[in-house]
């Protein structure tokens, strides 16, 4: 089992190599350069453009700057962030709670959604719920998450004024964040109203993160559930007489998780991509709108570097996903 | 009163293009105690009908029967709840698979026991020694290391112990084996089958063993039922129905017995397949495959006719127009 973890852990060393290839070469690829886009429209001279671009060291032949990216990457140096001139690691660790709650209750509510609604569809299969959930996953499965935020803020914020519009908690709070996580900062500082001003601020970002997964875990566990039912030690478990209610929580729910927890786990990859376009939808202060920030300013360092710290986290979530495997399915444990 | 009693049970699937019948007119009893073997090609409709009893089928199934009675209860009046009380409990069954027929993610001990909490109940330790003891009847050795065990780590053989031990576990009045020696090597069926024959004794339960190795059912059962496309064909004494099988089918399926001909290089066979549920021949079921077969077996489908024979060890029916062996039987009016 140690072995395990460590062989794999092992593996990720050549894979994140090949990761800082290609986002270094992919973030010079982009047209323009950080000090054209500070000087803004009115410009600089040529001769004051090239003097900072060569403080920057961004004079110098790319394999040269890629070297030192990666001799500074050996010593856990990322870099300094061209625009605060803050460490790359620092801003996205100040950053990264925004995120992972946000992608924690998104994934809470695809989780917790997702698999009953499969399983009911599949012990109800072809009836009207089943028709209704798996047309429902379908649409938001196709939906694009950008617009399907935009009208939601529309209709709930807009038109009904229920919850807020942006952000993750109203300006007139201010409260201390020592953990980082808004709900609970919230309940720490024992601000009357704060916690449930922060809940309201999570609800429409929270849906909109959280639909491609949740459609995407429900059609996956209708089908598990559907192949895992016509299984002959489902027809044992029935001839032990046991509960329907038992041979579904029990027998079949168990196995129809194995093939779930993949996909749970691919998700949670997925999630990130997504939190990119709903930060920015929301203003959500966190990794995915600090990335968009980074592009547009050409900040390369914190595009390298926080490209790679979310390959990093989705290769961990991987790792620990296939461990959890073992857990569920048993064939898995032993012939490790 | 038997213990088991069913009359003209016929069972149907509804699908998108009509309703089938699987099994059709079919009336059997079963004694305490007794063994009854059922044989027949696959596809004649033997496992539906066990199925059926168990209440297995899947929800588009229909089951009709104009008597339908265990141990004098009337299953047709049963309500799920009641129904399931009988199931594991009064009536067990075991399957051809063993291999899949056990959850891969449960260990055999969780398996077993849980058949005993659900009928039985009991303290977790008086469960846990039961597992043990009811493994241990079953011929696994170290049966309380065997209870933390999956099925993945146990052979196809120990396999269907457990599925054995847990069929045995609420002390059934009734036994159905479905195939239960086939998917296993040649050597592990002698064993399985000795054993089940010997919980059987032991226990006097009822046991209903399907098959289509008619040498098993010649040593084990008294009595046997032959089916073909969900009909019974003939039914009677083992020793009478093997000696001089009245019904044609039943006579092809002794002359494809290898033991029948030794030192042939070529069994003879019976030629085509079962029909399936939606080609159904009229007339006879099976007068496209018989040798004997003449113009009333192509117009109108026999009905099962009582026959007598020499031993008189139960009645004995068969369905067929013109049976084997005609001179031996006196055909009842």
């Amino acid at each position: 089992m140690l072995s395990f973890v460590f062989r794999k852990l092992l593996m990720l060393i050549p894979t994140l190599l090949g990761i800082t290839l290609v986002t270094f070469t992919l973030v010079h690829l982009i047209p323009g350069d950080p000090v054209a886009i500070m000087a803004g429209e009115r410009g600089i001279s040529a001769e004051r453009h090239a003097q900072v671009m060569a403080e920057l060291g961004l004079d110098r032949p790319l394999w040269e700057q890629y070297l030192s990216f990666l001799g500074n990457l050996a010593q856990g140096d990322l870099g300094h962030s061209l625009i605060s001139s803050n460490p790359v690691l620092d801003e996205f660790l100040s950053l990264f709670p925004a995120t992972l709650e946000l992608g924690f209750c998104a994934m809470l509510l695809a989780v917790s959604l997702g698999i009953p609604l499969g399983v009911i569809a599949g012990i109800k299969r072809g009836s009207i719920i089943d028709h209704t959930v798996m047309g429902t996953s379908l649409t938001g499965y196709s939906m694009p998450i950008f617009w399907w935020g935009l009208l939601l803020i529309i209709f709930f914020s807009g038109i009904l004024g229920w919850t807020p519009v942006s952000g993750r908690l109203s300006s007139n709070y201010w409260i201390e964040t020592p953990t980082g996580f808004m709900l609970i900062d919230t309940l720490l500082s024992g601000e009357p109203g704060a916690f449930t001003d922060a809940l309201r601020h999570l609800i429409l970002p929270t849906i909109v993160l959280a639909t491609i997964p949740l459609a995407v875990i429900a059609r996956m566990t209708r089908s598990s559930i559907l192949e895992v039912l016509g299984e002959d030690y489902i027809r044992t478990a029935r001839a032990k007489g046991l509960s329907p209610w038992r041979i579904i929580a029990i027998h079949a729910l168990r196995n129809a998780m194995i093939p779930v927890t993949t996909v749970i786990g691919l998700q949670i990859g997925l999630l990130f991509s997504g939190a990119i376009l709903t930060e920015t939808i929301f203003s959500w202060p966190g990794i995915g709108k600090w990335l968009i920030d980074a592009v547009g300013r050409r900040d390369y360092p914190s595009l390298q570097g926080g490209i790679l710290l979310i390959a990093l986290i989705v290769m961990v979530v991987n790792l620990i996903v296939d461990l959890l495997y073992g857990l569920i399915n048993p064939r898995i444990r032993n012939s490790r | 009163m038997a213990l088991l009693d069913i009359e003209q049970l016929s069972v149907s699937f509804d699908t998108d293009e009509g309703t089938f019948p699987a099994v059709s007119d079919l009336s059997l009893t079963l004694e305490e105690g007794e063994v009854l073997g059922i044989v027949g090609e696959s596809g004649s409709g033997k496992s539906v009908t066990m199925l059926a009893m168990m209440g297995l089928l899947p929800f588009n199934a229909r089951v009709e029967a104009s008597r339908f009675h265990f141990a004098g209860q009337d299953m047709q009046t049963l309500n799920d709840r009641a129904r399931r009380r009988l199931t594991g409990n009064d009536i067990a069954m075991i399957f051809q698979e063993p291999s899949t027929s056990l959850n891969p993610s449960f260990t055999i001990g969780f398996q077993l026991l849980e058949a005993i909490k659900a009928h039985e109940g009991g303290s977790r330790r008086q469960r846990r020694e039961r597992g043990i003891e009811l493994l241990d009847q079953v011929g696994i050795p170290a049966p309380g290391k065997r209870l933390n065990d999956y099925p993945h780590q146990l052979s196809g053989g120990m396999n269907q112990r457990v599925m054995i031990a847990m069929a045995i576990a609420c002390n059934p009045r009734l036994l159905i084996a479905d195939e239960p020696t086939t998917a296993l090597d040649v050597t592990i069926q002698a064993q399985i089958l000795d054993l089940l024959l010997r919980l059987q004794q032991e226990r006097g339960m009822g046991m209903i063993l399907i098959t289509h190795d008619m040498g098993v059912v010649a040593g084990a059962a008294k009595r046997v039922a032959v089916m073909y496309a969900g009909q019974l064909m003939e039914t009677g004494a083992s020793h009478d129905v093997f000696r001089e099988p009245a019904h044609p089918y039943t006579g092809a399926l002794l002359n494809a017995l290898p033991e029948r001909h030794p030192g042939t290089a070529r069994l003879p066979t019976i030629p085509g397949v079962v029909p399936g549920i939606n080609d159904r021949p009229q007339g006879c079921l099976f007068h496209p495959r018989c040798a004997h077969a003449r113009q009333d077996c192509r117009a109108s489908r026999p009905a099962l006719k009582a026959v007598h024979a020499e031993t008189g060890l139960g009645t004995r029916h068969v369905r067929c127009y013109h049976p084997l062996n005609e001179e031996v039987l006196e055909i009842a009016p």
